[in-house]
């Protein structure tokens, strides 16, 4: 195992110089396999990705892929590779439903918080996608598994981590396709709703306190990108805690509340329904997108979701 | 502070009587000094002539809502809350005769958090409303149960039932845990419950508990006499004319109704059943009676008071209640535990 990522490491200054070679040779006999150019150049069947671990050598085209962070399978299922396995948010309810029929079956490897190494090994992966923040420890025994490509954090700019899984999975262009769709799609909302004048907030019900989003979060950001702006708070990292006694400053001209259950008669909290008259523009929607959706898949979907309920609202 | 005479059991070392009852009418000030704050203190930082006048009936819409329907409500389950877990904890500590006894000892609080996380997982349960029927419900099953299983052999005694409570409380609270770290949307639900909170407790929350509460009082008002001769031993209790098996059963059912109906309340708030009745004995003395009605008015003085902090130390956000009890309770129990004579039963 380590004497293929030595002669790459060393070869790897030397690939442009030796791509010509390489070419006359006819080494490999179907050019334009991997996406970086240095791929082809080599017999080995791997790249580097340079990820927050530093560099592993990952499978020109992987095909039995674990994600262990919800815009990891957002992504993955977006680009066409269908994880063999991966963690999920509630192991009653497993894969979300909105990432459609084809994710359905993906076995899980237990919860985001809590891979489960043994069923991550079972399904003998050839890569493995996780979280520096969230599985700090477990990166050797995931490494020794299969190569293992880490994104720094759950709470960088989604955009950035949706590139990162592109770049493990071979394919940017997709990736940046996909992002494209997604911002075309934010400006046709903009557009047909007229919503630049307009501020916008989610709130996410938790232990009785009402954490709100901010434009940094993936709720947020999408609501930013659909033309709306976010009122101004002193945000805590994505979001921040308020207290029920000052839940007018979570007022603005559309107020969205989270909930596992958007018909459950107790999705909106005490406190907001208090305050009714102050919120007069209310809507509950679907937490597994909402909140957990982060990637192009749970964009398009939250963007759908924004141009429904305005549709209504007019 | 220290008062190194003092000896269990005798009257030799006691503070004089008159200041003892001046302690007790200086407990009863604190919990009245205590209400003030919790009114006009909170993470929406209204003025208080704002607050006053919307006690008088003015106020603007919402200032109305933070003091009718935030803080006037969550004060009274406070108060509700402290008084029920003060005097389960002077029970149980006679009861049991062991100072480190809490009201959690007999796994009531086990048995509460087990049903509600059952309740959350599998039927969806998601507001301190529910919470409340499957926390009693937890708190009669296990006690019922583990009197069950304590009481069969020739000596039912507190040994015996305080061994059972732990154990099923702890074989419960691996379910919960289990529960909960496979469910992570339960364990984001269940965080703010555990740790003990007096958000969102309105009127709706406390009412259906109150008639338990009250049941639990009465109960404990009934068995106060015979606990000097309990605390001494069953055997001293015989032999002082104490029917010690009813005087059990009506413990067991008062600690059971106050404890499980306080954590149906608020979520399990801990150290105050455990930390309140000491600092009453060493503030009036090894007398049940006074331990029970010091308990009653200091315990919900303390809950009321940390909720307070718990407002305002995080703001914009909140503290529950529960993490301040702590953080407050700890502390005073190494001051108690480090003076020269620990106050016994």
């Amino acid at each position: 195992m380590s004497l293929p990522r030595t002669s790459h490491t060393s070869l790897r200054p030397l690939a442009w110089v030796s791509l010509p070679v390489a070419a006359t040779l006819a080494l490999t006999g179907c050019g334009g396999g991997g996406q970086d150019g240095t791929g082809e150049a080599e017999a080995s069947e791997t790249r580097a990705v340079a990820h927050a671990r530093g560099e592993s050598e990952v499978p020109v085209d992987p095909r039995r892929v674990v994600v262990l962070e919800p815009v990891q399978l957002d992504t993955s299922v977006a680009l066409g590779v269908i994880p063999v396995g991966t963690t999920v948010l509630n192991e009653a309810t497993g894969v979300p439903g909105y990432l459609g029929e084809e994710a359905v079956g993906i076995e899980s490897v237990g919860t985001v918080p809590e891979p489960n190494l043994e069923r991550i090994a079972a399904l003998e992966p050839d890569l493995i996608l996780g979280t520096e923040t969230r599985h700090s420890a477990l990166y050797d025994q995931l490494a020794s598994i299969a190569p293992t490509v880490f994104m720094a954090s759950q709470a960088d700019p989604w955009a950035e981590n949706v590139q990162l899984v592109a770049r493990a999975l071979g394919d940017e262009e997709g990736a940046t396709t996909l992002l494209d769709d997604y911002e075309e799609r934010c400006a046709e909302v903009a557009e047909t709703h007229g919503t630049e004048d307009s501020t916008a907030q989610l709130i996410r019900p938790r232990d009785e306190v009402l954490t709100l989003y901010g434009p940094t979060s993936f709720a947020g950001s999408t609501l930013e990108c659909a033309g709306f702006t976010t009122p101004e708070h002193d945000w805590e990292d994505i979001s921040l805690d308020i207290s029920p006694e000052r839940v007018l400053d979570a007022q603005a001209d559309l107020v969205l509340v989270t909930a596992t259950d958007v018909d459950a008669p107790d999705a909106v909290p005490d406190a907001i329904r208090d305050n009714g008259d102050a919120f007069p523009e209310l809507h509950v929607v679907d937490r597994s997108f909402w909140i957990t959706g982060v990637g192009p898949l749970g964009g398009m979907t939250v963007l759908d979701d924004i141009d429904r309920i305005l549709s209504a609202a007019e | 502070m220290t008062t190194p005479t003092r000896e269990v059991g005798s009257d030799a070392g006691r503070p004089p009587a008159r200041s003892r009852s001046v302690r007790l009418v200086g407990a009863a000030a604190l919990l009245a000094a205590a209400l003030l704050p919790s009114v006009l203190v909170g993470a929406n930082l209204l003025p208080v002539p704002s607050v006053l006048d919307t006690l008088l009936g003015g106020g603007t819409a919402e200032s109305r809502f933070v003091v009718w329907d935030q803080r006037v409500p969550r004060t009274v389950a406070g108060l509700a809350v402290g008084a029920a877990l003060g005097v389960a904890g002077a029970l149980i500590q006679a009861f049991t005769r062991n100072p480190l006894a809490d009201p959690g000892i007999l796994g009531v609080n086990a048995g509460a958090a087990f049903f509600v996380a059952v309740g959350i997982t599998f039927l969806g349960i998601t507001t301190p409303f529910g919470y409340v029927w499957l926390a009693c419900a937890g708190a009669l099953v296990l006690t019922v149960v583990v009197y069950g299983i304590g009481s069969t052999g020739r000596d039912a005694g507190p040994a015996r039932l305080t061994v059972t409570g732990v154990a099923i409380g702890a074989v419960l609270s691996g379910l919960t845990t289990g529960l909960t770290l496979t469910h992570p949307d339960a364990f984001d639900r269940m965080r703010g419950w555990s740790a003990g909170s007096l958000l969102e407790r309105g009127f709706d929350v406390l009412l259906p508990v109150l008639p338990l509460l009250l049941v639990g009082l009465v109960l404990a008002a009934a068995v106060a006499p015979s606990l000097d001769s309990i605390a001494l031993g069953a055997d001293v209790a015989r032999a002082h004319g104490v029917d010690v098996r009813r005087v059990r059963i009506a413990v067991l059912a008062s600690v059971t109704l106050l404890a499980g109906g306080a954590t149906a309340i608020a979520g399990p708030i801990v150290f105050v059943g455990l930390m309140v009745p000491h600092v009453v004995r060493w503030m009036v003395g090894a007398n049940q009676r006074r331990i029970l009605l010091g308990s009653l008015t200091v315990a919900p003085a303390l809950v009321v008071l940390s909720d307070v902090l718990g407002r305002i130390l995080v703001l914009p956000s909140e503290m529950p209640v529960g993490v301040v009890t702590a953080f407050v309770g700890a502390p005073v129990l190494i001051a108690l535990v480090r003076r020269p004579k620990v106050s016994g039963l």
